[in-house]
């Protein structure tokens, strides 16, 4: 039935002009089955959650054993592009099926209603579903005026359309960033209603596990290991331990050097790196281990017959591969996603797609497999054809990803001062952020908001176009502590086959390749931007923390 | 009491059309009902006159009138009974079809018109603005064969097969600066007017007798009913309660003033006394005009027409009068703006029938078509998105859901569906604002049951959307910011001066 009423749609698409267009329109528009009356749609989103850090992706260490047995009778996606390298952002264009621009969630000093464009909880409400969503990351439900310093409680558009809102813990830092467990109880209060659940989860975000017991945290560390750092500065109590892998210390590494009073002070050993990874995957292991109790909460309610779970990364995580940490670009780390559809009954299960798909495409999966019809806003494209594998499926040919806000301008707003708070640096180093924040903030006056860069992505090429790369370099994190101004090209073109790490730009070497892909993205970035949402200039903004 | 508290209960007292179904369907009112309604109920004898009517006229002629900016609750043959102001239409309406459920495509007179004649929804003919260029003081006039080169019009086809082709009009939104000549032979229309019937009735006639033999299609169309035309000599306010304090007189700036109000502060201030006058104003246009209607008819039957002739009457548009606190017409999408008679008579025909069934002024080029047994292109089969209403008279069901539009002005861009089980939904592009509808329970659309009916309203706003896409226009590919897009010069004017 479902393949007979796509091909109709197709159609109309191409019959622009056809005799019998609208009444055969009007009668086969709606989709046929109704799973909409008796289905649980259960979506799990990570953040900076790697593929390549999962055992069922060919990870070597023992991070997901819960996530590998849930494959086993799940659709699992190789190949799966994340709209944004920034959690709010990502995270707000599968909820919205639309890209960042469109929808409008485009900083993280965000005005209330920055957000107006139909969210999945929104639609699903419509068609009777109780909706819930526990999160365990702070983006989502906190927000903090900048003037009173104060956090508020903004009913805003991640919360909005969810008749339950479960936060994870009160007050700042790491402590946020736990295991939604509450969601769980949730499940087995309300398995005999119709529902819609969304679990969101932060542990695997810097710092690494800090928010987690700690035997599970440290169980993959380098024996006997002292973090480099240690001896430089000491962190705030309240903000964790001070082992831990902090935002202010991964993002003063660049290019295996750590950088103090803006200097190279320390060169990276092989170990040190190991230990990074080991806090990132133990929190990976930790995650996963939630995921299975999620999995037999469901199975002991009686819920796998006719509940849709899907896990997926909101975006993932860089860990040196460029020179960076945590996910300052569009690189392949930070934009590859782990992507799980457990259909009912585990439908379809253990079937591996590796054609290349979207966030974006997670929304209109959901209903179509529910039979709702989809919003015509939506910009992804449902993954039923490609899991069905009907001929013809071959996911998104181009996958697109705005890099917005550049995170300079997050800094710009409030950022830069609030992480340097958490650490207890010397005056080297204190004076100089200062001297940064005035130059961010005269290149980013209050209302105004940065071009972006942007990239298109298929499955063997990525080009990044760089809408403004001569104020990128002025006013690049990286640059500046570095002393040394990085240089951007307008145009890269990296072969994410042979070099997944995107070390070398071939754009010189492969024109024609640049020319078809430049194109492509231009005309992606046009139709964007005609129907962009504004960064309203003059509304009462609320900033987003990053703790 | 303001205007708001006030309740217009000549809103009430009108017989809506689906008052009237209702009235007519079922139960102890149908006698009654259908006494009043002459043509509803059908007696045996006039079933097997109806069974016996051919449906191919092949070289008969065509009469097409369009009396401008008549609202179908006005007309006797529609449910009006308050006053009788349509006898010659009712007469006629009864000794043919009266499709009681008509809705035009557009609530203004240059889309709606342009869709009769090409088959296309205004989004697709494009002609939805006096300008397509507004430059001042270069500004382009819209003109169909500018905007859409490649439609070919009723009157091309029908030339194509030999008709003689004449439009006789009132010029204004259906004047042949935009493109409505296309295709007639003589096309009359006097310039800066919105000329009435006075004038286009006599220059038809003279048209038919030069033509009469010839197999011919002919346009009639007047302003007499619409706000910016007034009648020769004054009006005798033969409908005015006597006691009406005169604070408007019926005039074509009042009308205008009314209307620009209404555009500027989304409402317009209005007595319940006020309102009844205007109805009565309107109701002594139309009766003026259904005289005038009727003379000509008087000279037609002359020449020795009638028989050789299918009659097709019909409005562009209604007419608001405070319904939902404007004034005037093109703005809204309301069933006082978009629901309009239409009468089809065959010839020799002598037993009517009133059709329920839902439909829409893009099925009249294709039913024109159809009965006429023309030779029809490929290509004009593919433009025309209606269908014939033939199967209609031949008493199948021809209910369909119709989809409207008007992009109006500087003020608005909207979009609607009504299903044919009387929900209607619309959409407003400029700030996503949607109205839900059940005409049923509610044929006033008073209450609005967006958020009473979420899925419903998604649903609908999901047709409209597709419905769209599928024709070529995705509303969703760009912002709808509301521009400068001026009909009439007066109206440009004051857009300037801001």
């Amino acid at each position: 039935m479902i393949k007979i009423k796509k091909n109709i749609s197709i159609l109309m698409l191409i019959a622009t002009s056809c005799f019998a267009v609208e009444k055969s329109y009007a009668a086969d528009d709606l989709p046929v089955i109704k799973r909409y009356n008796d289905t649980n749609v259960i979506l799990v989103s990570l953040q900076c959650l790697r593929p390549d850090h999962l055992g069922v992706y060919g990870y070597k260490r023992d991070t997901s054993p819960n996530i590998d047995n849930l494959a086993k009778s799940s659709i699992l996606f190789d190949n799966t592009i994340a709209q944004a390298n920034l959690t709010p952002v990502a995270m707000m264009s599968v909820l919205t099926s639309q890209y960042p621009r469109v929808n409008g969630m485009i900083a993280f000093d965000a005005a209330k209603d920055a957000v107006t464009s139909r969210t999945l909880p929104e639609i699903l409400k419509y068609y009777g579903y109780t909706t819930a969503a526990v999160s365990g990351s702070p983006e989502f439900f906190m927000r903090y005026d900048t003037e009173t310093g104060t956090e508020i409680k903004l009913g805003d558009v991640f919360s909005r359309s969810f008749d339950y809102f479960g936060r994870t813990r009160k007050g700042l830092g790491s402590s946020l960033r736990v295991a939604p467990t509450e969601s769980l109880d949730w499940i087995q209060k309300n398995k005999d209603k119709k529902f819609f659940m969304w679990i969101a989860s932060g542990v695997i975000h810097v710092p690494y596990a800090a928010g987690i017991p700690r035997e599970e945290r440290v169980i993959y560390d380098p024996p006997g290991y002292t973090p480099f750092w240690e001896k430089f500065h000491s962190i705030k109590a309240e903000e964790g331990a001070s082992d831990d892998t902090t935002y202010d210390v991964l993002m003063r590494i660049y290019k295996d050097e750590y950088y103090l009073g803006f200097k190279p002070i320390y060169k990276l050993t092989q170990t040190d790196y190991s230990y990074i990874v080991s806090r990132y995957d133990a929190a990976i292991r930790y995650t996963d281990n939630f995921i299975g109790q999620l999995v037999n909460t469901i199975e002991k309610a009686g819920l796998s017959k006719n509940t849709i779970l899907i896990v997926h990364s909101i975006h993932g995580e860089d860990l040196g591969e460029r020179g960076t940490y945590v996910h300052y670009d569009l690189s392949e780390p930070a934009v590859k996603s782990a992507l799980l559809v457990r259909l009912p009954s585990g439908e379809q299960g253990g079937k591996k797609i590796s054609d290349q798909v979207q966030g974006i495409d997670i929304m209109p999966t959901v209903l179509d497999y529910l039979g709702i019809p989809r919003d015509y806003s939506q910009q992804g494209s449902s993954l039923l054809p490609l899991i069905k594998g009907e001929p013809g499926a071959v996911g998104t040919e181009y996958a697109f990803i705005d890099r917005i806000p550049w995170w300079e301008h997050t800094l710009s707003r409030w950022y830069l001062e609030f992480k340097n708070s958490q650490t207890n640096y010397p005056e080297s180093e204190k004076t100089p952020v200062k001297e940064y924040g005035a130059l961010l903030r005269s290149a980013f006056p209050p209302g105004s908001y940065p071009p972006g860069d942007i990239a298109i992505r298929t499955k063997q090429w990525k080009l990044f176009v760089r809408k403004a790369p001569r104020l990128l370099e002025q006013v690049s994190w990286y640059g500046y502590i570095t002393g040394v101004p990085l240089k951007y090209g307008d145009v890269e073109l990296y072969d994410i086959i042979s070099d997944p790490n995107e070390r070398t730009n071939v754009a010189e070497k492969f024109p024609e390749v640049v020319a078809t892909l430049k194109a492509k993205l231009m005309e992606w970035d046009s139709s964007v931007e005609r129907k962009k949402a504004v960064y309203g200039v003059g509304e009462k903004r609320f900033i987003i923390p990053y703790p | 009491m303001s205007h708001k508290e006030s309740k217009n209960e000549f809103d009430v007292a009108l017989i809506n059309r689906r008052d009237f179904i209702k009235k007519t369907a079922v139960g102890a009112g149908v006698l009654a009902a259908t006494m009043a309604m002459p043509g509803f109920m059908l007696s045996n004898a006039d079933a097997a006159k109806l069974a016996n009517l051919p449906m191919k006229y092949k070289d008969y002629n065509v009469v097409f009138v369009s009396f401008d900016a008549l609202q179908a609750a006005h007309v006797g043959a529609q449910g009006y009974s308050t006053r009788n102001v349509t006898p010659t239409i009712d007469a006629m309406a009864k000794k043919g079809f009266n499709f009681v459920n008509n809705i035009s495509v557009a609530s203004w007179t240059v889309p709606a018109s342009m869709t009769w004649f090409t088959g296309v929804y205004p989004s697709e003919h494009r002609l939805t603005n006096k300008f397509s260029v507004f430059n001042p003081p270069n500004n382009v006039l819209s003109n169909l064969k500018k905007l859409s080169p490649e439609l070919v019009t009723l009157a091309e086809v029908l030339k194509e097969n030999g008709y003689a082709t004449g439009g006789f009009t009132g010029n204004a939104g259906v004047s042949g600066f935009f493109g409505y000549s296309q295709g007639f032979d003589e096309y009359f229309f006097e310039k800066g007017k919105f000329g009435s019937m006075g004038v286009s009735i006599p220059k038809g006639l003279e048209w038919l007798q030069k033509n009469k033999d010839k197999k011919f299609f002919m346009f009639l169309h007047g302003y007499d009913m619409h706000g910016q035309n007034v009648p020769d000599g004054g009006f005798d306010y033969r409908f005015v309660d006597k006691g009406y304090d005169k604070k408007f007189t019926g005039s074509a700036a009042e009308q205008e003033a009314l209307r620009e109000e209404g555009l500027e502060k989304g409402s317009v201030a209005l007595r319940e006394e006020d309102v009844k006058f205007w109805r009565a104003i309107y109701d002594e246009k139309i009766q003026r005009t259904d005289a005038r209607f009727k003379k000509f008819l008087e000279e037609y039957e002359k020449m020795g027409l009638m028989d050789k002739t299918i009659f097709v009457l019909t409005s562009d548009h209604g007419t608001e009068f405070h319904e939902h606190k404007r004034f005037d017409h093109g703005f809204s999408l309301y069933d006082e703006l978009i629901h309009v008679p239409l009468v089809i008579k065959l010839p020799k025909q002598k037993a009517g029938k009133v059709i329920k069934d839902q439909v829409s002024s893009i099925d009249v080029m294709p039913t024109i078509l159809d009965l006429l047994d023309v030779k029809v292109s490929d290509n004009v089969k593919k433009q025309m998105r209606g269908t014939t209403l033939v199967t209609g008279l031949k008493g199948k069901s021809v209910a369909k859901d119709v989809f409207f539009e008007t992009d109006y002005r500087q003020y608005t861009y909207k979009r609607g569906i009504q299903t044919k089980d009387g929900w209607k939904l619309i959409y407003t592009l400029e700030d996503k604002s949607r109205e839900l509808y059940n005409l049923k329970n509610d044929p006033h659309e008073t209450k609005n049951l967006v958020e009473r009916e979420p899925r419903r309203a998604y649903e609908l706003e999901q047709r409209v959307f597709a419905h769209f896409k599928s024709i070529g226009h995705d509303l969703n590919s760009k912002q709808w910011i509301p521009g400068l897009n001026p009909v009439y010069d007066s109206q440009a004017k004051g857009v300037q001066k801001k």
